[in-house]
């Protein structure tokens, strides 16, 4: 995540968010530019939720934490003017119909376009006049995008958005969050336990285990720093005794392969094919616990 | 940019249609109730009202029908306030809200201005209405549709507006009373769902018993009750005197006399704020709200 100071707007150096003695978030030190679709990868009670709401102020943090030039909790006002937020518990109130949503939107939000909002909601099968509890969570998830892809931010921080959501729906979220909202200057931070269906979408990851950052990269220099190989159980030793971050099944036969981070001694390069590690496979093995440790199967 | 008009378009978008059943039920009733009811009076009294009959009848109709509207707007105000730091939770559209670009404070004050201010004085004036209506139906079953329209209007008029005058004149007085109460339930609901009430309501009766205990004086139920005393003393009675209704003799000149009481009546209900446990009530009003707006900072979640 190279960037020019200007270009960065999300600025994070020792965050530690604390819940008693529990470190929620535990000494994070990462930057988000524009422009980049960041995910924030972690299982459940890795920090996400938490890091997110700190990013727009609604939990206190310690260490600096600097988003679109200001401090979310002094500044939460003036910051949610410019990132929009989607809650991971969040619905739409369910007394309301999407026209008067987008109503009390256009008096609340100082950037929010009514127009915009009716546009994306074409895209939709949302009408205007249904009643969010009348709304399936597919419906509601895509009316509440299409509520905040209408302001007219700089960030949008998205917390576990298509929870819940069948794949269809998934897929219509996504395809619109690309559609209207990704145009190379805007940002986006997902956290998702759908790792495969956004890998695709982004451009940088961020993946927490127990409050810490493991890995902060971008796509391109996770291609080029991790390697991994596959290979036939006959040499299963050799490379195991060349310490992979994890070792897996690869593919539906009996393949193997092993995750290196950083290029492996060439003699076991030699006994396997390079391939292109998955989102997945490296998360598994930046956030796997030893009792769930997958090198031993 | 203002948001206030958005957030309290919030509430009546939200709440329109309790709102409008709360105003029209007991006015369609009492309409239905005069139109096709039994309407019995005593005829020796009818008979010792005799042409001040219809003026009698119209005032209590326009009376009861305001006041009817208004206490109903007012509890129910009152119950939906109490658990107004919640109510968001319920449909987990809390979340939503917290992510909109507004004050925490300005969130927190508007429906507390809009529940406890607005609708119960705009229930006065739909009242006012209703009852108006009622009385013409009752007083033309009575008397005839020619009595309601001959009825001493030059006198009815100014009274009943006073009346509302020195309710809606009242009505923030009464809340300002009134506010630690509300907003020490609405900051414990916050913190302890519906527990909250609960807990104000044990606190302050074992408070009470315990002070009693130590310095012989149940001071914490005493102020209670000298609150909601002076809250009532607010919307009216202030004077402790006023016009006396005597008979259907003299129905007509209390009428004519209310304007120049309910002056006077709010003279004595501003007398009354001069008083330190107004003052301390408030500062336990402004910590109530400011714990609110830190509860709400911190992302509005349950205590413990």
């Amino acid at each position: 995540m190279n960037a020019t100071e200007q270009d960065l707007l999300v600025q994070a150096s020792h965050l530690t968010v604390r819940y008693g003695a529990r470190r929620a978030v535990d000494d994070l030190s990462f930057s988000i530019a524009k422009g980049r679709v960041v995910g924030l990868l972690g299982h459940n009670g890795a920090g996400k939720t938490t890091l997110m709401k700190a990013m727009v102020g609604l939990a206190g943090a310690e260490g600096s934490l600097q988003v679109l030039g200001l401090d979310p909790r002094r500044d939460r006002v003036a910051l949610l003017q410019s990132a929009c937020y989607i809650p991971d518990v969040a619905t739409l109130p369910r007394w309301a119909r999407v026209e008067e949503l987008i109503t009390l939107m256009a008096g609340l939000h100082p950037k929010f376009s009514a127009d915009r909002a009716r546009q994306l909601l074409r895209r939709t099968s949302v009408g205007l006049s249904d009643k969010v509890k009348t709304l399936s969570k597919g419906m509601v998830a895509q009316a509440h995008l299409a509520l905040v892809a209408a302001i007219d931010a700089r960030l949008m921080i998205l917390d576990e958005p298509t929870l819940g959501l069948d794949v269809l729906s998934r897929k219509a979220f996504y395809e619109m969050l690309v559609d209207e909202w990704c145009d190379g200057e805007r940002s986006v931070v997902i956290s998702t336990h759908q790792v495969e269906e956004i890998e695709s979408l982004l451009s940088d990851v961020l993946m927490l285990n127990e409050g810490k950052l493991v890995l902060s990269l971008s796509l391109e220099d996770i291609d080029t720093r991790f390697v991994a190989l596959s290979h036939d159980a006959a040499v299963a030793e050799q490379m195991v005794a060349a310490h992979p971050l994890l070792r897996y099944r690869a593919g539906p036969g009996p393949g193997h392969a092993a995750l290196f981070d950083g290029a492996p001694p060439a003699h076991v390069q030699a006994l396997g094919q390079r391939m292109r590690p998955s989102l997945v496979d490296l998360f598994v093995a930046l956030t796997r616990k030893p009792e769930l440790d997958r090198t031993q199967f | 940019m203002s948001n206030i008009v958005p957030l309290m378009q919030r509430e009546w978008l939200q709440h329109r249609f309790g709102w409008s059943l709360m105003a029209g039920v007991p006015i369609g009733l009492a309409l239905l109730l005069v139109a096709f009811g039994e309407v019995q009076l005593d005829p020796g009294e009818a008979e010792a009202a005799g042409d001040a009959l219809p003026a009698m009848l119209a005032a209590a109709s326009i009376g009861a029908g305001t006041v009817l509207v208004f206490l109903i707007a007012w509890l129910s105000s009152a119950i939906l306030v109490s658990g107004l730091s919640r109510r968001d939770h319920a449909d987990r559209s809390v979340e939503f809200w917290l992510s909109l670009p507004v004050g925490h404070s300005r969130f927190l004050a508007m429906p507390l201005f809009v529940h406890l201010l607005l609708v119960p004085a705009a229930a006065l004036l739909v009242g006012l209405v209703g009852g108006t209506l009622v009385s013409m139906v009752l007083v033309g079953r009575v008397a005839g549709m020619g009595a309601w329209f001959a009825l001493p209007w030059a006198t009815l008029v100014p009274a009943a507006l006073a009346a509302v005058g020195r309710l809606l004149l009242g009505l923030p007085l009464a809340t300002l009373w009134l506010l630690p109460l509300i907003m020490l339930v609405v900051l414990f609901t916050a913190w302890f769902r519906r527990w909250g009430l609960i807990i104000v309501g044990v606190g302050a009766g074992l408070g009470s018993y315990l002070l009693e205990l130590v310095f012989g004086q149940p001071l914490l139920w005493q102020a209670v009750v000298d609150l909601v005393r002076n809250a009532a003393l607010s919307m009216a009675g202030a004077s402790q005197t006023g016009p006396t209704l005597q008979g259907p003799e003299n129905a007509l000149a209390v009428l004519g006399a209310l304007p120049g009481w309910v002056v006077s009546d709010f003279g004595h209900a501003l007398a009354l704020l001069a008083s330190p446990l107004l003052a301390g009530g408030l500062l336990v009003a402004a910590a109530c709200f400011a714990l609110l707006v830190d509860w709400r900072r911190r992302g509005a979640q349950a205590a413990g």
